[in-house]
């Protein structure tokens, strides 16, 4: 029965020379190795949080009135509600992880230089859509940790000269963080945000097809000089992508379930603070209250430079920078090792990156 | 030209309609807790009693409140000593407005009976009460439980320190002594309830039920009758084990979700060393 339906779809579509051209014979570099996967693995992760996030979508009521109240239906009464939403947390979480080991990879390996820079580009757009998904996500539940990190986060831009009292009332609505902060999050959640991440994952699927898997082994000398498209690499001394680079997807993703399911299981609240369980009071400001963890890095670096705007334009800066890499970083040598400076600046920023966001919990 | 004299006929259309919007807006989303409107009314009492024409004594009031469980469950200033809390002639000027500043040592039990009623009742019965009441001199509610800084109340409260400054301890000591099994399993029960809570269980139904067999047991203590605080304790701990049984339902829904969230992780790595496996073949 099953071999009659793909008979029909591939006397329609061809389905087996696509699968033999783009997936059997298809050969990826032999230096690939386990983290070349982690750019599906985020794909995966994605979808996941797509997944759980409708189920959520299908009880969550987003009025403040109801909004806490709603999650702890989730939580308690809905069959299976709680596993859902565990996942959505925590599969947040991870996703941030992955992202930035995705990132870091792609930078070591000098993923961004021609032709891939709309690779980077695209991939550096996404980076700043899920963080965007991260702040509005927060304020959902509508408790004490999400209303006063949001408190924090949205009070930020108030250290631009100018423009930033006009930013930090157009993010929250008004003055504070209110009922109208929480339908604006969720519309941007649910709606605006996920059209958005589609729309760059599909084009940065399509421009990692078109382009290729990058490999140290390409010369960079023809790829600087190339002036038209000189389609997708070959490499015939490679790995077919199915089955062996298929089967390391494979692996990649379960371990992702694996570790997010071991947090499930053995330390459900990792991510949550007490906070995380009392409803939303305005006027009862927690002790202790600091934006989620991949926000401390930025978080610490405003409190550590006494002037506020120099801090911030810093940031914005180093954002830039990020964004536009590709077109910085012009140099054929794709090899970091061979580039004693650029290492160890690319090591430095991740010391700094863990020192901040470490120093951020405290 | 014709196209921007369109605009403004249809802006002038909207513009009503948005005006009465921004109203039922204003109504539905800001003036509301959550939007900003104060839930604790502090009012003009904390602005006078953190300024500087206040007396010394009274400036630290302000400070002990906020340190209350009265703080925490939000009962404000006017809540006990009545008067307006937005106006400062209203409240502190004229008796009319029902505002008492410092009650008299005798009336204080009133004054925290508007709250407690049971509790009142029982202790006007009691030895305590009966002594401030004839004779001016019996503990009144802030003597064991203080005036602004109220904390949750606990069977520590009574102990040889307090006691003896009015008799000996031996009759506390019993009384104390017969507390000792259901105030046990209510701190148990209230603890066991804080760690549901940290994991996002919902226990309101569950305090409430809690808080009410606390609320009536320490009413009866107020009587300051041995005999019968002992002979309610069998009825109180059954109550207490009826709530003990709710919330041990709770605990096994949370030991039923580690199970299964287990069992997905067992098999998730099954899976993923099998995929490892065949790679290996």
């Amino acid at each position: 029965m099953l071999s009659k339906i793909y008979n029909w779809i591939d006397c329609r579509i061809g389905l087996t020379e696509l699968i033999r051209k783009e997936f059997r014979e298809y050969y990826v570099p032999k230096d690939v190795s386990l983290w070349s996967t982690l750019g599906f693995v985020t794909l995966i992760a994605f979808l996941i949080q797509a997944l759980t996030g409708i189920f959520l979508l299908t009880y969550y009521i987003p009025h403040p009135d109801h909004a806490f109240s709603s999650i702890q239906n989730i939580m308690n009464r809905i069959p299976y509600g709680w596993l859902f939403r565990s996942m959505h947390i925590v599969g947040a979480n991870l996703l941030m992880i992955i992202l930035f080991l995705h990132i870091v990879f792609v930078f070591y390996r000098a993923g961004y230089k021609k032709p891939r820079e709309l690779n980077w580009l695209t991939g550096a757009i996404m980076f700043l859509i899920v963080l965007l998904f991260c702040v509005t996500g927060y304020l959902l539940p509508w408790t004490q940790l999400s209303y006063w990190s949001t408190t924090i986060l949205t009070s930020i831009p108030t250290i631009l000269p100018g423009i930033g009292e006009y930013i930090s009332r157009f993010i929250k609505g008004g003055e504070f963080v209110t009922g109208v902060t929480l339908t604006r999050f969720f519309a941007f959640h649910v709606a605006f945000l996920p059209f958005i991440l589609v729309v760059l994952i599909l084009l940065h699927v399509f421009l990692i097809w078109r382009t290729g898997f990058s490999s140290l082994y390409d010369d960079p000398g023809i790829c600087q000089k190339a002036e038209l498209y000189m389609g997708r690499p070959q490499y015939k001394d490679g790995k077919p992508f199915y089955p062996d680079f298929f089967n390391k997807y494979m692996q990649m993703t379960f371990v992702y379930l694996i570790v997010m399911f071991f947090i499930i299981t053995f330390k459900p609240g990792l991510f949550l603070t007490e906070y995380a369980y009392v409803k939303a009071d305005p006027l009862s400001t927690p002790l202790l209250i600091r934006p989620p963890w991949y926000f401390l890095a930025p978080y610490s670096m405003i409190r550590m430079i006494p002037n506020k705007f120099l801090g911030i334009s810093i940031q914005l800066i180093l954002l830039l920078l990020f964004i536009i890499w590709p077109f910085v970083d012009i140099k054929e040598e794709k090899n970091i090792r061979k580039r004693p400076i650029l290492l160890g600046l690319f090591t430095v920023a991740i010391l700094v990156w863990v020192f901040l966001t470490i120093w951020g919990r405290f | 030209m014709r196209y921007i004299m369109f605009l403004l006929f249809f802006l002038s259309l909207i513009e009503p309609l948005h005006a009465d919007y921004r109203d039922l807006f204003q109504r539905q989303f800001i003036d509301k807790p959550w939007g900003g409107a104060p839930i604790v009314r502090e009012g003009v009492c904390i602005d006078c009693h953190t300024s500087k024409i206040m007396k010394a004594d009274y400036l630290k009031i302000p400070q002990e409140w906020k340190m209350s469980i009265h703080y925490k469950n939000k009962v404000s200033c006017h809540d006990c000593h009545g008067g307006d809390p937005d106006d400062a002639a209203v409240s502190c000027g004229t008796p009319h407005s029902g505002f008492v500043g410092t009650p008299k040592y005798k009336d204080v039990p009133e004054l925290c009976g508007k709250c407690h009623v049971g509790i009142l009742k029982n202790y006007l019965t009691s030895g305590h009460g009966k002594a401030l009441k004839s004779r001016g001199e019996g503990p009144n509610c802030v003597t064991c439980h203080g005036a602004h800084n109220t904390q949750k109340a606990s069977i520590e409260i009574i102990n040889d320190v307090r006691c003896t400054k009015c008799h000996t301890y031996e009759r506390a000591r019993t009384m104390k002594q017969a507390l000792f099994v259901v105030e046990k399993k209510i701190t148990e029960l209230e603890n066991q309830l804080t760690d549901m809570k940290k994991s996002g269980a919902i226990t309101e139904d569950i305090e409430k039920a809690l808080f009410r067999t606390t609320a009536e047991f320490r009413t009866i203590f107020h009587t300051v009758d041995v005999n019968l605080v002992k002979a309610k304790t069998g009825e109180y701990s059954s109550k207490l084990s009826l709530i003990e049984n709710d919330l041990k339902k709770i605990i096994e829904e949370y030991q039923f979700r580690r199970n299964f969230s287990a069992f997905l992780l067992v098999l998730f790595t099954i899976m993923g060393i099998l995929v490892y496996i065949n790679q290996k073949k």
